[in-house]
């Protein structure tokens, strides 16, 4: 902690030390008292007494630890737990979380925004956020001892802490975290305690304890936003324009007024939000306010079931607006083909001069990835009331600060009037990042006052309303010298959407490093009327499968091994680069012959910083296919070797490589959505495939053995949804000889004679 | 609307729905029983598989008309019907990433050991076809076959 972190850090401990020093209501009183059930994961819930805003301590020595981190799948909240537990020396067995309260958060000046991206759900392990929870936790555990040593009236050094006890090591008296947690919230440290060296962690890095969501997952207790149930509420059904952009034309509601338990059908327009208030400006991390509301109309009715089928016999009638004249996908893509086929477009990145590059062998090739739907398992919903001058919400939001400032720009409240509590997420993979979903909530709670309305979406409108992958185009040509390498590179890129991000061709290290002499990145911005937003590692996904394809062409061209060709590119820019290269190979029995119809695939990359050394975490994949000779794919096993730095938990780490190994399979294999007159055509499982248990690789080996131990905890889960995917393209090259530069691939002939 | 009657984990309990009521809808919404889930309503994801009268079922698509009387059990009495032993192993060996799947998986896997003590890859591939986005899959397979060696353990001490 630097000196002036750490001095910011003592005037806010010396504020909270007692608890009440800004007159909020400590967080046990604010806990809703009318039977509202979102327990375990309230926001502002337990008893206790509270150490910081963070940790109470029970007398029954129960520690909760109240996250600023929602918890999508990847362990992220309680990583944030095992940070704090590591200094407090609690038994890890006696902590429970709860999600922060980002309304608290607004009123107590940022209490729990820390770091790069605050109260978003993807990083457990961000720097200056594990730095703030371990000293935290120091400090708890100062005050404790101080406590008991006061008690006993002994020297504070003479009194150690360990699972949740204090012993005085003298006499060997000891004393429970619980039985002193009142008077430990008195004391007032002014000196921070030091925090242990990392060598001195014994809980970090070291134990692989199962999700703190764990057990409720299983036994069925666990509530997500779905599960939400609020005293008095109603259920809504929602339909927005089929075709994105579009509008309500006209609607009959006489005709479903009189259904079983349809209590309303209100329209949302789009005109309607208010805006955030004048003289505010949203100040946090990816709280930006990216949404507009959709012009929709929904059934409000008892029961869902009820909306649903009101909804279903609505009389609707849209009008599609400028994206309705698309015949299908092919008719929109067709606007990026020609932006292709004009040249360049503007340039990002150049270095040397591509066109003084004359004579060589020449390659040439475009590359394709169509919208993809982050397919979440839970489909989207939230519930909330809104009053004149309250709104109350209880969502599944992935960025806590994006969903309370778009219920403050939808409602024109101030944000102390917000009070949103986070459930569960049953996954998001970007989904429910910008909160366009919440916004949708709060427009339909809000032609229903004074109601709690909780608002689902169905399979098929959380799928034709998805804010998919961005579709990306780019044509490559690189010129080979007389060694078979680079030595001019360019790329024009069509980028499809809103989230527009260059992630890995514009800093790839092949142009970065210089080991391209000549490199020239243009890029071309097309808004289609189709929305999109973001999808594990957006647009990094496709530009890493694009890249690490056309290189493997580029080593085909040159009759060079595709390892060594990658090695000869980037080993020497930064060696860890190719010790993961090298550690996925040599474990992957990279080199050893196969069969006819079988090969083996490799390709590597880094999220979210491809260009700097020593940064984010790089992914090398090497994919084991077997095709049949009618083209029937397989793939036998997929290997992965990373280099994130560190890692604080082995097990979670390799759950999500895993995870992301299979979500990058499943995209590349066979995500797509098409249009048909503009409107969305795979809003099902029926029709948009997903792979099941017995459709994974039977091995799929995650590999340790390449981290660097640099001075980072990087996040993993998006790193391998690229490679994995250009890996398979090239192992099914190696197979077949048949080079497939467009996904899904299932729609690739891939029989070979 | 009509009355309709179900043996609800053990527990016999009548509800007043519409008769075409998913059962899905009937446990979450008039039962308020939550950890049966929906996914995508048309019998594709298995995020709301419970046990009707013994067998797996994807409750979106029975309606409570067609079941009145049956016996339903759901995550919330799996551990009471054997299950207690799969939901450790849940935990114990981290198989879930969001969870929302998992009740459905649970459900899927505790029938299929009840048709057999010992699942093969292939059976597991057929009876626990349930989808799981975060791509828990490998985990759900070792799980599985780790409770078959125990179930077998505790078969033979017996
Ligand atoms: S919700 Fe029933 S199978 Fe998907
Ligand atoms: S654990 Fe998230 S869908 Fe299966």
């Amino acid at each position: 902690m630097s000196e002036i972190d750490r001095r910011s850090f003592l005037i806010t401990s010396g504020l909270f030390s007692g608890g009440m020093a800004l007159g909020v209501a400590p967080a046990s009183a604010a806990e809703p008292k009318d039977g509202t059930s979102h327990a375990p994961w309230a926001t502002d819930g337990s008893g206790g007494v509270e150490m910081h805003p963070w940790i109470s301590i029970a007398p029954d020595d129960i520690v909760t630890i109240r996250v600023p981190t929602p918890e999508v799948g990847n362990g992220a909240a309680t990583q944030v737990a095992m940070n704090v537990c590591e200094e407090l020396q609690c038994d890890w067995s006696k902590v429970r979380i709860e999600f922060a309260s980002v309304r608290r958060d607004y009123l107590e000046k940022g209490i729990y925004t820390v770091g790069r991206q605050p109260m978003f759900s993807g990083h457990g392990t961000d720097p200056e956020r594990m730095k703030m929870a371990l000293q935290l936790g120091a400090s708890a555990r100062e005050r404790l001892q101080r406590a008991a040593a006061f008690r006993w009236k002994v020297w504070q050094d003479e009194i150690d802490a360990k699972d949740s006890v204090l012993t005085h090591r003298p006499t060997g008296r000891t004393l429970r975290f619980g039985e002193v947690a009142a008077e430990a919230a008195n004391v007032l440290v002014y000196n921070e305690p030091d925090m242990k060296s990392e060598a001195e962690w014994t809980f970090l890095g070291k134990a692989s304890p199962f999700k703190l969501t764990a057990p409720a997952i299983a036994d069925g207790s666990a509530v997500y936003g779905i599960d939400v149930k609020v005293p008095g509420m109603v259920h809504a059904a929602l339909k927005q324009c089929p075709v994105h952009g579009g509008k309500l034309k006209s609607h009959d509601p006489k005709v479903v007024l009189g259904m079983p338990g349809v209590r309303a059908v209100v329209v949302v327009d789009p005109a309607k939000s208010r805006g955030v208030p004048k003289g505010l400006t949203n100040p946090v991390g990816m709280g930006m306010i990216l949404t507009t509301a959709q012009s929709g109309v929904a059934v409000i009715a008892d029961h869902y079931w009820q909306a649903k089928k009101a909804l279903d016999a609505l009389p609707v009638e849209w009008d599609l607006g400028p994206g309705g004249k698309f015949a299908d996908e092919k008719a929109v893509y067709a606007q990026g083909k020609a932006a292709l086929a004009k040249g360049k477009g503007p340039v990002i990145r150049a270095r040397g001069d591509v066109s003084s590059v004359k004579g060589g062998k020449v390659l040439d090739a475009s590359y394709a990835t169509p919208w993809c739907e982050n397919a979440a398992m839970e489909p989207l919903n939230g519930t909330a009331m809104v009053t004149a001058d309250k709104c109350e919400m209880w969502v599944p939001a992935q960025d806590q600060h994006a969903a309370l400032w778009v219920a403050v720009d939808e409602t024109g409240l101030m944000p102390d009037k917000v009070d949103m509590h986070q459930t569960l997420i049953g996954g998001a993979f970007g989904r429910r990042t910008a909160s366009d979903d919440v916004r949708m909530v709060v427009a339909v709670a809000k032609e229903y006052p004074g109601v709690p309305v909780k608002v689902i979406w169905s399979r098929e409108e959380t799928m034709a309303q998805g804010r998919f992958r961005t579709p990306i185009m780019t044509r490559f040509k690189a010129v080979l010298d007389k060694e078979g390498m680079p030595e001019a590179f360019t790329a024009h890129t069509i980028l499809g959407g809103l989230i527009a991000m260059m992630s890995s061709l514009e800093d790839s290290p092949y142009v970065v490093s210089g080991a391209i002499p000549n490199a020239e990145i243009s890029s071309t911005f097309l808004p289609y009327h189709v929305q999109t937003g973001a999808y594990r590692g957006p647009c990094y996904n496709s530009h890493s499968f694009m890249v690490e394809s056309f290189i493997d062409e580029c080593a085909a061209a040159a009759k060079i091994d595709p390892l060594d060709y990658r090695l000869r590119l980037i080993d020497k820019w930064d060696p860890a680069w190719g010790v993961v290269l090298k550690t996925a190979a040599a474990k992957a029995d990279w080199g050893k012959p196969l069969p006819k119809g079988e090969g083996r695939g490799i390709a590597i990359a880094n999220w979210p910083n491809a260009g700097l050394r020593k940064n984010g975490t790089t992914v090398c994949c090497v994919v084991h296919v077997a095709v049949s000779r009618s083209g029937a794919l397989s793939v036998k096993q997929v290997d992965l070797a990373f280099d994130c730095g560190k890692i604080a938990n082995r097990d979670a780490v390799a759950a999500q490589l895993e995870g992301a190994v299979i979500f990058g399979l499943n995209s590349v294999i066979n995500e797509e959505i098409t249009l048909k007159n503009g409107a969305v055509v795979e809003t099902n499982f029926d029709v948009y495939p997903m792979m099941r248990i017995g459709d994974v690789p039977p091995v799929i080996n995650i590999h340790f053995d390449a981290l660097s131990g640099d001075d980072r905890f990087q996040p993993v889960g998006e790193a391998p949804v690229g490679p994995v995917a250009a890996a398979l393209g090239n192992a099914i090259f190696a197979a077949t000889g048949k080079r497939l530069r467009q996904t899904p691939f299932r729609k690739a002939r891939l029989n070979w004679t | 609307m009509s009355e309709i009657t179900l043996k609800v984990n053990g527990q016999l309990l009548s509800v007043d729905v519409a008769p075409d009521t998913p059962l899905l809808w009937v446990l979450r919404d008039h039962l308020g029983m939550t950890g049966t889930k929906f996914g995508c309503g048309i019998a594709q994801c298995g995020a709301c598989t419970v046990h009707l009268n013994g067998e797996a079922t994807r409750s979106c698509s029975v309606t409570a008309e067609a079941i009145s009387g049956a016996e339903v059990v759901t995550i919330e009495g799996l551990s009471q019907t054997g299950g207690a032993v799969l939901q450790k192993l849940w935990a114990d060996m981290n198989v879930s990433q969001c969870g929302y799947c998992q009740a459905g998986v649970l459900m899927a896997t505790a029938a299929m050991f009840k048709q057999t003590a010992k699942p093969t890859d292939a059976e597991i591939d057929a009876l626990v076809s349930n989808i799981c986005r975060c791509g828990t899959y490998p985990r759900i397979r070792a799980a599985i076959h780790k409770a078959a060696g125990m179930m077998v353990a505790e078969g033979a001490a017996a």
